[in-house]
């Protein structure tokens, strides 16, 4: 049954990424489309996108993550649950809802454009969704937004399990707030930090509905994503199958080549 | 646990083993006499309207044959009828589909016999004969020609008034002098001239075509940019548009509509299909005109008529073809009442030429101030430039929508459609 379900549709993806040609004409053409990859302009630009995306907003989204978690972990805080289930929030909701919903907060004439004004910080309205910067930008808004909570109880979950007199004794050691941070919180949370960096870099990578609902991949190319491409290869233009296999291959490359990177990184000193 | 998980699906397998027998069973049944048919189409305003009114007609004389219109988005259409053409079962796809003329060829190539030829069902010389092209393959006729996208320019006259113009001055201009126009307008009424989304390049599609002009060339296949003279002088009007700031950016097609309805721009220059959403804003009714659309400055053969957007209705090859032709060839096929009915209910004009006769395409419009809309775009219609749209038109316009970024922010003009044309040849392989 594994191999019905899961190991023969990527097999057929496998050798349908070795074929091109419109709709059902497709001829095999050996490497050809692997080679396409390096020099399409388009592909070139998904990868980027995708790879800014990654570098500004997980690490982003992890030390907020992080953050929001050990302040919502204090013992002291009042009115704990609400404000865990206001962060928490955001992920519960339809991602298709909320990038809406987005669209509209961040269009010309939209909340935050008219908020900004009020209050003197801009002058003109920013094009949010139609400067190639600000597209990009807004996206990143968008997934921080939703994804924070999630990692954030990640991190709640796990900082339950660390035993509070680690604390006490580093308090009694002397330690400030900041070295019990850096120095105990940390590295007690190294494999969840590991696991959600991963999680949410395989997230990125798949990245589609925000894209696709706020900026439909534009203005230009600014903002379209890998799987959007795919979603274009194969339904928006002339639908060519192969190619498409061959651009989803790609990004199975890519969450493997990443994973290892982040595992080398964060992992080895666990293990 | 696991066991449980097992059971489940191995119920589940067996269980959608017998749905699909059961399908099969019915499908054999059906053999030539089928009873019932399906349509598949968007906009529940316009086509799904015309296509009930089409059902009424037909059930007057033919009761037997049940037709089931469904409504999808356009783009699950396409999207459900990729996915089931190419997987090769044709279960669960509908017998007549409604598909755009821009993406019609992709189809028809890309999956040979999958569509019943309607060569001979109806007349092709009582449609707009830009409408042949995109539905014909080989000389074969493939779809019936629906909805025309014939294209006019929606313009505010009390903008224009304020401004010191009157619609006379619009008949007969090109887009050079069409943004002069509009510096005046916004220096007297603070108003942008034109709203445009620069994801969407529909705007320029129609500027080449009134030209006779599109991204491919004749044969529909090859990327036609670089020399391309129709497209440079789109490409720099456009440009010139933005640089005289008399234009409004909207991001979708909801701010697209708000654009107009809440009075922002002064003129409105796409399809005809539009006169709806206009008209919905009925505060503003006595505004409005309709005026041919501008020609390309300096493009000799480039015309006050183009198209955007339009489609056609296709029969797929499934049982119940005949039927299905049988239904579209006694209704948008050659009924001249039918098409009254499309325009005095819903607004909807067809490409059916003996329509055009007709007491509906006399009216006169109030809310455009006594126009008859209509009838002008009906004549406008006749003059649109036939174009192939070929296979390719949506992945070289994105190729296009990068390079006009390029162009706004400044790179020369040759270089962006040269590099455009390279990209494009490298990406329709």
């Amino acid at each position: 049954m594994i191999f019905a379900f899961y190991f023969y549709p990527m097999l057929q993806a496998l050798l349908m990424s070795f074929q091109s040609g419109a709709g059902t004409n497709l001829t095999f053409v050996g490497l050809d489309n692997y080679k396409r990859l390096f020099t399409d302009p388009t592909f070139i630009a998904t990868v980027t996108n995708t790879f800014i995306y990654l570098i500004v907003q997980v690490p982003v989204m992890i030390i907020l993550a992080l953050f929001i978690s050990v302040l919502l972990n204090d013992p002291k805080l009042k009115f704990k649950g609400f404000f865990r289930t206001a962060i928490f929030l955001p992920c519960v909701t339809s991602l298709v809802a909320y990038s809406v919903i987005f669209k509209y907060l961040f269009s010309n004439n939209g909340l935050i454009n008219t908020m900004l004004m009020k209050v003197a910080l801009i002058g003109e309205p920013i094009q949010w969704l139609t400067d190639p910067f600000w597209a990009k930008m807004t996206i990143i808004i968008a997934i921080t937004w939703r994804w924070t909570g999630y990692n954030m109880i990640f991190y709640l979950s796990a900082l339950q399990n660390i035993d509070n007199s680690i604390y006490e004794a580093a308090k009694i050691d002397g330690a400030s707030a900041f070295q019990q941070f850096f120095r105990i919180t940390v590295p007690m949370l190294r494999p969840i930090i590991l696991f959600t960096s991963i999680t949410s870099t395989i997230g990125t990578l798949q990245l589609f509905d925000e894209v696709v609902n706020i900026t439909k991949g534009g203005p230009g190319n600014a903002t379209m994503s890998l799987s959007q491409y795919i979603y274009n290869l194969s339904f928006k233009y002339t639908p060519d199958f192969g190619y498409a296999a061959t651009v989803s291959y790609a990004i199975v490359i890519l969450i493997v080549i990443f994973s290892i990177i982040q595992f080398k990184v964060a992992g080895d000193r666990n293990g | 646990m696991r066991k449980m998980v097992a059971a489940l699906l191995v119920s589940v397998m067996f269980l959608s083993a017998c749905g699909s027998n059961a399908g099969n069973g019915n499908n054999a049944g059906e053999g030539k006499e089928a009873k019932e048919i399906s349509v598949w189409a968007w906009d529940p305003n316009f086509n799904i309207k015309a296509l009930e009114l089409a059902k009424e007609t037909y059930a007057k004389e033919n009761a037997d044959l049940k037709v089931n219109v469904i409504e999808n988005a356009q783009a699950d259409i396409i999207q459900k009828l990729n996915t089931g053409l190419s997987s090769g079962t044709t279960k669960g796809l509908p017998n007549i589909v409604l598909i755009e003329d821009y993406r019609a060829q992709s189809f028809l190539q890309a999956y040979p016999d999958s569509f019943y030829e309607m060569t001979g069902k109806y007349k092709t010389e009582d449609f707009a004969e830009y409408k042949i092209a995109p539905t014909s393959l080989d000389g074969k006729n493939y779809g019936l020609p629906f909805d025309t996208g014939v294209s006019g320019m929606y313009v505010r006259t009390d903008y224009l008034k304020d401004a010191g113009y009157t619609t006379e001055d619009l008949q007969d201009i090109d887009w050079n002098q069409y943004i002069e126009i509009g510096k005046k307008v916004k220096e007297k009424t603070g108003k942008k001239m034109i709203t445009l989304d620069p994801n969407d390049l529909g705007f320029i599609r129609m500027m080449i075509q009134s030209s006779g002009a599109w991204y491919t060339k004749d044969d529909g296949v090859t990327p036609d940019v670089a020399e391309n003279e129709a497209l440079k002088v789109a490409f720099e009007s456009y440009k010139a548009m933005i640089d005289a700031d008399i234009v409004a950016p909207n991001s979708d097609w909801s701010q697209f509509l708000a654009a107009f309805n809440s009075g922002e721009v002064a003129t409105v220059p796409t399809g005809n299909w539009i006169t709806p959403s206009v008209k919905a804003e009925a505060s503003q009714s006595g505004k409005w005109a309709v005026v041919p659309q501008p020609t390309l400055p300096g493009v000799a053969n480039s015309v006050h008529a183009s198209n955007l957007g339009g489609s056609s209705w296709y029969v797929l090859n499934v049982p119940g073809k005949e039927q299905a032709a049988d239904f579209l060839a006694k209704t948008f096929g050659s009924n001249k009442e039918l098409y009254q009915k499309f325009i005095t209910e819903i607004g909807a004009m067809g490409t059916y030429k003996p329509a055009a006769g007709g007491e509906a395409y006399q009216v006169k419009d109030e809310f455009f101030g006594g126009q008859n809309i209509i009838g002008d775009f009906a004549k406008w219609s006749e003059q649109i430039p036939q174009i192939n749209y070929g296979l390719h038109t949506y992945a070289i316009e994105d190729v296009i929508i990068v390079a006009m970024q390029d162009f706004l922010n400044g790179k020369e003009i040759t270089k962006v459609l040269q590099d455009a044309q390279k990209q494009a040849e490298a990406q329709l392989k």
